[in-house]
């Protein structure tokens, strides 16, 4: 019985490397897009106008307050109110880019406050213009506290990624969803799904490690 | 646009939704719980020096870490029936929602315990203290107030990571607004309904971090 | 293995002691005896390893080969009970590790009553006159983050007397003190060195030396250079880098 789920499973294989390569590709598209729109968000976040920096900070608390489920079925079910038509790869795209940018967009401000006022004073006093000073001294020294959870940031991306799914997308998530349907033996086939998600982001999450463990060398701290 | 957005609909449908928020703050409690529970049993193993435990409470906090939640509620709500155990999805929501956030947890109380200045160890050591005394009367009370926050922090996922168990038709806050999204063919009025109760539930536990975190600022004075 | 068969012992007793610090040779072959009652003060430049030598003697280090005695137990033995043995043993740290979420009370209170089992309100009596003896009565209540650094200090000290030890070891006691506190802690280590205590201390306050100490030891490169009663080393001392030392702490 075993021998026959396995020559099953061992039929499933195209659509599991179909899974795993829209989970990929999801993730990402949705990492790059997110990391430039977060960054972007954090520097403005930062930037002094208040009205500016409000309203990002509104809209990250309320898509951090709520879950990402219910982020993805109001993107797919009501833009098309608006006469958005979206299909489920791109409101999956749309929901996961904007929930890895606000995550990110946080980070990246308690990065850039790690950044001691000194530092900005001496390169405000050195004449260095705005974008000078954030490119040349701020966000170089901001990065070695921005890296650690950046990375750590993309490993929850890649694992949310899986909760479209539920829009009907064939991820790796979908795919185990679909195989238990025939072949019923859900503790082999979710714990290959889990592999699957293991083999990406077991690797980032070590990096993450090494990366926390540099950068706390670096800075003299106790880092755990 | 949502011009016909409904909020009869809404007023109507209330009662569900009022009993999926409630389903979603106590079954969140419950494994909030577990999770204490299961973070507590795996944080004491990690920290042994043998490899006996330390080595499967590491496997299984990586394991849990690199794979999404909606996996590991997959491989119970499908694998335990065929371990013989027909549970309720309710349960095999709790139970999901609890070994996967115990595992965050445990990192947390290990965070916090290692937090501890090695001096405040070598204190103790030097009066002659042992293992279990150095434990429960000097470091674990200084990690407690260190993990407050991100346990509270931790709570919040947990409370966003169970809309989840709607999807394995658990009758709770998403699955109320599925519902109606379903039943009446109003999404909008369904999901933004939800969102608005999670954020509810968001700002409520954000301010009792606010709260506990002034508590322990106050009480940090001391330290 | 017992005492017996070891010649006379002192209360801490170093025969050929070394050390390891991966490569590094912290300690060489430290031969060293201090009397009960006797107030040894152990001096160097930093790194000579003064601080390990001492953390040796409560086993907050381990010795890689060589005897201590402490006590007449024999440490690194397996008889030894290394914990009953750290109830006599008092250790005043440089960074005072008193715990902060405890009062300056409760710091001194805590390891007689759980440790050496002494009934609360015994060990609350006994802790209040403690304090007292070290010019804290006023502060039995406060929280260390509450106290300056001499006051904490002060109560490092008296959480070690509470468990009426036999031999008190200082770590450096006031080197992290601002300089117009040094002194409270130092009257106090006097106090304390006046009543008979055995005790090792790691500091460069001569002062202190000249007016308790029986000997002044002299470590360089984790090797024991010199050794005298205070007025030799202070006045002859033998060798160039003991001199040298002399030189740079008494310049300021």
């Amino acid at each position: 019985m075993i021998w026959q789920q396995l020559q099953s499973l061992a039929g499933s294989y195209p659509l599991a490397l179909r899974g795993l390569g829209m989970t990929v590709m999801l993730s990402l598209i949705s990492l790059v897009l997110g990391t430039l729109l977060g960054f972007g968000l954090g520097i403005l976040r930062t930037g002094g106008n208040q009205l500016i920096s409000g309203l990002i900070g509104a809209w990250v608390d309320l898509i951090r307050g709520t879950p990402f489920l219910v982020q993805i079925f109001l993107i797919f079910f009501i833009l098309p109110e608006f006469g958005i038509e979206l299909d489920a790869f791109t409101a999956g795209i749309i929901a996961l880019t904007n929930l890895a940018a606000c995550f990110i967009c946080e980070i990246v401000v308690a990065g850039i406050r790690s950044v001691p006022t000194g530092q900005v004073e001496a390169a405000l006093a050195s004449g260095l213009s705005r974008w000078q000073r954030m490119r040349q001294v701020v966000l170089p020294q901001a990065m070695r506290i921005v890296l650690p959870p950046l990375v750590g940031q993309y490993v929850l991306l890649i694992k949310d990624s899986s909760v479209v799914s539920a829009i009907g997308l064939t991820d790796l998530t979908r795919v185990g969803w679909l195989v238990v349907q025939r072949v019923p033996n859900g503790l082999l086939v979710f714990f290959l799904v889990g592999v699957g998600y293991f083999i990406v982001c077991y690797p980032l999450i070590m990096l993450a490690r090494r990366l926390e463990q540099r950068m706390g060398a670096a800075h003299g701290e106790v880092q755990l | 646009m949502l011009e016909n957005f409904s909020f009869r609909t809404i007023v109507e449908y209330l009662p569900l939704f009022g009993q999926g928020l409630i389903t979603t703050v106590w079954l969140s409690a419950l494994s909030f719980v577990g999770a204490l529970i299961v973070g507590i049993v795996l944080c004491a193993m990690n920290l042994q020096r043998g490899w006996l435990f330390r080595v499967p409470a590491k496997a299984y906090i990586d394991a849990v870490r690199a794979t999404p939640l909606l996996a590991q509620l997959y491989f119970l709500y499908f694998g335990l029936p065929r371990l013989g155990f027909v549970l309720p999805e309710l349960v095999v929501g709790i139970l999901a929602l609890s070994l996967n956030s115990g595992a965050y947890i445990a990192e947390i109380i290990r965070a916090g315990i290692l937090s501890i200045p090695r001096g405040q160890v070598e204190a103790s050591v030097a009066s002659g203290m042992t293992y279990v005394q150095r434990m429960r009367l000097v470091v674990l009370p200084q990690a407690f107030k260190v993990t407050i926050p991100p346990l509270l922090g931790q709570a919040i996922v947990l409370v966003k990571d169970s809309a989840l168990l709607s999807l394995i038709s658990v009758a709770e806050l998403t699955r109320a607004g599925q519902l109606l999204a379903s039943d009446r063919f109003m999404p909008a009025e369904g999901f933004l309904t939800i969102a608005a109760f999670y954020l509810l539930l968001y700002y409520g536990l954000k301010g009792l971090a606010g709260v506990s975190s002034r508590w322990l600022g106050t009480a940090g004075a001391r330290t | 293995m017992t005492t017996t068969g070891l010649a006379k012992t002192g209360m801490i007793d170093f025969r050929g002691v070394n050390k390891w610090f991966g490569s590094l040779n912290v300690l060489k072959d430290i031969t060293l005896s201090v009397e009960p009652r006797e107030v040894v003060v152990v001096c160097g430049p930093s790194g000579s390893g003064k601080s390990t030598l001492i953390r040796c003697v409560n086993g907050l280090e381990a010795i890689k080969n060589g005897d201590l005695v402490v006590d007449g137990q024999r440490l690194g033995d397996p008889a030894t009970n290394m914990t009953q043995l750290r109830t006599e043993i008092g250790f005043v740290f440089q960074s005072f590790n008193l715990y902060p979420h405890k009062t300056a009370l409760e710091n001194v209170t805590l390891a007689p009553i759980h440790v050496r089992k002494i009934p609360r309100a015994e060990a609350e009596k006994a802790g209040r006159e403690l304090l007292a003896k070290v010019g804290l009565a006023d502060k039995v209540n406060a929280y260390p983050a509450q106290l300056s650094g001499g006051q904490q200090q002060r109560v490092a000290i008296a959480r070690c007397l509470g468990m009426r030890p036999k031999i008190m070891l200082f770590d450096e006691p006031t080197s992290a003190l601002d300089p117009e506190m040094i002194s409270e802690v130092l009257d106090v280590m006097v106090a304390v060195a006046e009543e008979g205590m055995t005790m090792m201390v790691v500091t460069h306050e001569m002062g202190f030396a000249r007016k308790v100490a029986q000997r002044v030891v002299f470590m360089d490169a984790g090797a024991i250079v010199e050794s005298g009663t205070p007025d030799e080393f202070f006045s002859h001392p033998k060798t160039d880098r003991s001199r040298a030392f002399l030189s740079k702490i008494l310049r300021h």
